[in-house]
């Protein structure tokens, strides 16, 4: 079951990468949902046995970050008339080797961790600390809002796969609240989105410079 | 007189004056001198009482037990804030009244009870947070006291630098008491003798208080303050404020061990201060400038009495440090005397001229006799000029310093120093008072307002005669003061017990009384014999023969002191603007000289830019960026998780327990607290 799981952590990172490299806005998109559904199944494929709750989380997971934050997010690009992030702070090439430089050196530290026995085998602990990273490049590097609201998503992505080592102990209810956190957090950058496009006649954060002070 | 009795008695003073600042300032001025002259009892009592008065609460207030202690060395400066607190009220009472100042009168006199009351919580605290307090408030009321006149732009600014020194002080004092409730364990200050390591501490009180005595090159603060503050403001500032740092000074080397070197350090510190601030007074046009500088150059004086008797402390407490103390103990009060009698001369001068420039002045013996003669005593005190008590102090200083001379060791090799430095010193102060009084009282008036100007109304002539007369006192019988001096020795070094009055004091003492009896009667003779020949008669200033002369003949300020300003050009930079005159029926020629702020401007400025320079720089990373402030969060966690993984090397090994130092104090918590974290 552990090799399974380290298969699908794999996945993720490599998804990481894709929505590193890419400049077109749809394809970021189903890389963060398609993270996020690898995600959404894993507590069910993780070694304990199953009851209802991690059933309830697994379809939560995979229904709000599957379907239905793309789906509030490709409404937002399809109405804002967007599907490039055209001026990336840091480029597309430079990002994914940072990501990818990045994701080795977490793998390197994580050895170094002190972590309980039974996880030190598996690629949680990286894979999570590699999803927190792409999310910080991308939100430092690009410069449309609906872009920045993936890194965010992949920075939370990657918050879950932690959370994930604590399932035992998380109770249901916190992760329920994550949840809810985050589809309103999307739903109100969505608001702020449609906002911005509005008053700028774009979606570049950069303008957002001209409210300071 | 029970001390308890007149605790109260001080407290219904300020109290009364409190409450009487608005309404009626006689009642402001009662319940000031109620307070005052019952301060002056409590300090006779510690004086001559076998025991310091001490009070500790039996309540507490923000955690800490007020403690106060009332031994000689605070009495000594308790008396001078008494006298100098209630003569300078007295002045205000015309000086700055409600017909003259509508606005500011009544919070210059409430600010001023603040002012005199907090200085003298401040004197008997014994608990550093207690001092704090005090310390603040005192310069709080004192920054209120000098913008009383905030409506003009150089007040402001000068309230402004004031404020910033100040504040500069009190951050460095608040380390200072830190550190020593660092090793103590309390902010009670009593029993730190023990702890040599509290040593190195005295740097910090010696730049924290030496900001606030205005020691030469920390005193960039205290000419622009002294000069814009109304008169009787000066007068206290100079007289008695920057007189605390002094205190503090001396407080805590008598209660806290002192580094070694520190009497050389201030030694040093004394005679730079000395030379510069008389150079610096002689440089100025602005006459309460002058005296303000006059007060660092009096400052310097003092501390070359403290830095003999430091030095002499740590070398096996030799007399001659108790007698160089003595000296520096009696010019604590005797400057306090005199230069606040200047100051209140120089504020019925200005407040009759209109102007603070001394080459608009002149004439102002004929119009101004009484302010005159009382401004005159000041300055042949402040010069140290026989029978007045500035001679008394400045000569016992003398006196310790060529004893330390006959002696052995590098003491007596460098005393030498010194004593040329304050020989130079007191030389100059002459020329700067001659010039003075020359300029001010002498000759012809040079404008409008001074040729009509009038005598000062009573109160504050009044007020000037208290000082002066306790100047002609002291320099007439310093013998009778030589028990008060004895016991604040000994309570500053316990080692000299029963300090010996020097035999030359007491015939220095009939000199001057001698002196004063023969002035006396030569007056008595010149008046009597004027009167019977009936020679009086008034006439103009003596003309030089001049067919047509003009006040603009007379010397001014720059011209007199011409000649020693350029021989000090290399400390005061002063700027000259010369159209000299040319052939043989000149036109047009003029000269005008300016003696710029040195220290602020080519020290202090210059880094204070720099330092405004970078603190903008840095408000260049807020830009409004989203995505770099993300970065300076990331950047931020990594540096968090650096500094925490530096400080904890162990952190990988949670197995092992001996190490952590939480161990010891609750060994079942840290487990269970380990135990329960999954992961990390």
């Amino acid at each position: 079951m552990n090799s399974m799981l380290n298969n699908l952590i794999a996945l993720a990172i490599g998804l990481n990468l894709i929505a590193l490299g890419t400049s077109r806005i749809p394809s970021l998109i189903r890389a963060m949902s398609v993270q996020g559904v690898i995600l959404g199944i894993m507590p069910v494929l993780m070694d304990h046995h199953l009851d209802w709750r991690v059933i309830a989380i697994a379809v939560a997971t995979v229904g709000v970050k599957g379907v239905a934050i793309p789906h509030m997010l490709n409404r937002a690009m399809r109405s804002a008339n967007i599907d490039r992030d055209m001026e990336p702070l840091i480029g597309y090439v430079p990002s994914l080797l940072l990501g990818a430089a990045g994701t080795i050196a977490v793998m390197v530290l994580s050895r170094y961790l002190p972590l309980l026995p039974h996880h030190s085998g598996s690629l949680l602990v990286p894979g999570a600390l590699a999803s927190v990273l792409t999310g910080f490049i991308l939100l430092i590097g690009r410069t449309k809002a609906i872009s920045q609201v993936c890194g965010y998503l992949i920075l939370e992505n990657g918050i879950y796969l932690f959370g994930l080592l604590l399932l035992e102990s998380t109770p249901l209810m916190v992760e329920a609240g994550i949840l809810l956190d985050l589809t309103v957090a999307v739903f109100v950058i969505g608001i702020i989105v449609d906002r911005i496009q509005r008053e700028f006649d774009s979606l570049d954060t950069r303008k957002l410079t001209a409210l300071r002070e | 007189m029970n001390p308890a009795f007149l605790c109260i008695a001080v407290v219904c003073g300020i109290g009364l004056s409190f409450i009487s600042a608005r309404s009626s300032p006689k009642g402001w001025i009662i319940g000031t001198f109620l307070s005052a002259s019952a301060g002056i009892w409590l300090a006779g009592i510690a004086f001559l009482g076998k025991h310091a008065l001490e009070w500790k609460s039996a309540f507490t207030v923000g955690g800490q037990t007020l403690h106060c202690v009332l031994d000689p060395l605070a009495a000594w400066f308790l008396v001078l804030l008494c006298t100098v607190g209630s003569a300078g009220a007295l002045y205000s009472l015309s000086y700055w009244s409600e017909n003259k100042h509508p606005r500011s009168a009544i919070s210059a006199r409430r600010w001023w009870t603040l002012l005199t009351a907090s200085m003298g919580l401040l004197l008997i605290s014994a608990n550093g947070l207690q001092f704090l307090f005090a310390w603040e408030v005192f310069a709080l009321a004192a920054y209120f006291l000098v913008t009383t006149d905030r409506q003009k732009r150089d007040v402001r600014q000068a309230g402004y630098l004031y404020l910033g020194a100040s504040h500069a002080a009190t951050l460095i004092l608040f380390a200072f008491f830190a550190g020593i409730a660092v090793h103590t364990g309390t902010w009670d200050l009593n029993h730190l003798a023990g702890h040599a390591e509290l040593a190195p501490l005295f740097w910090m009180a010696l730049v924290g208080f030496g900001i606030k005595a205005g020691i030469f090159p920390l005193h960039v603060w205290l000419p622009s303050a002294h000069a814009n503050a109304p008169s009787h403001v000066s007068a206290i500032m100079s007289g008695v404020c920057i007189k605390m740092g002094i205190f503090g000074l001396l407080r805590f080397s008598q209660w806290m061990p002192v580094p070694p070197q520190a009497g050389w350090v201030i030694l040093t510190l004394g005679v730079v201060s000395s030379i510069a601030g008389v150079a610096f007074a002689l440089g100025q046009h602005d006459l309460k400038r002058l005296l303000a500088y006059h007060s660092v150059e009096n400052i310097g004086i003092i501390l070359l009495g403290i830095g003999f008797a430091f030095i002499s402390k740590a070398n096996g407490h030799a007399a001659w440090g108790q007698i160089a103390m003595a000296g520096a103990l009696l010019h604590v009060w005797n400057h306090g005397l005199f230069k606040s009698l200047l100051f209140l001369g120089a504020g019925s001068v200005i407040q009759a001229c209109k102007t603070r420039i001394m080459s608009r002045m002149g004439g102002l013996w004929k119009k101004m006799p009484l302010t005159t003669v009382f401004f005159a005593i000041g300055a042949a005190a402040i010069s140290g000029l026989p029978p007045l008590n500035g001679f008394v102090s400045e000569w016992l200083v003398y006196l310790g310093m060529l004893d330390a001379l006959t002696g052995h060791g590098i003491v007596a090799g460098t005393a030498v120093i010194p004593i040329v430095a304050l020989a130079i010193t007191g030389a100059l102060a002459l020329a700067c008072f001659a010039k003075v009084c020359g300029i001010v009282f002498l000759g012809a008036a040079r404008s409008e307002a001074a040729s009509n100007a009038g005598e000062s109304p009573r109160s504050m002539l009044t007020a000037m005669a208290i000082p002066a007369m306790l100047c002609a006192i002291i320099g007439a019988c310093p013998t009778v003061f030589w028990p008060l001096v004895a016991p604040t020795l000994s309570a500053f070094n316990p080692a000299w017990e029963t300090p010996i009055q020097p035999e030359s004091l007491s015939t220095l003492g009939s000199i001057h009384l001698g002196l004063w009896a023969a002035a006396a009667c030569l007056g008595f003779v010149m008046l009597f014999s004027l009167i019977r020949s009936k020679r009086i008669r008034r006439s103009i200033t003596w003309d030089c023969g001049y067919a047509q002369p003009s006040v603009r003949m007379q010397y001014t300020a720059a011209s007199f002191a011409s000649i020693l300003t350029s021989w000090f050009f290399w400390l005061l930079h002063t700027v000259r603007h010369e159209i000299p005159p040319h052939g043989p029926f000149p036109a047009q020629a003029t000269v005008e000289e300016h003696t710029p702020e040195t220290v602020l401007e080519h020290m202090v400025q210059p880094v204070a830019n720099g330092i405004l320079r970078l603190s903008s720089a840095t408000r260049r990373l807020q830009h409004g960026r989203v995505q770099s402030y993300i970065l300076y969060l990331i950047i931020g966690i990594i540096g968090i998780a650096l500094v925490v993984g530096w400080a904890n090397p162990n952190r990988e090994q949670p197995q092992n327990h001996s190490s952590s130092p939480y161990q010891t104090v609750s060994p079942q918590k840290t487990d269970s607290s380990i135990s329960s974290q999954p992961c990390i």
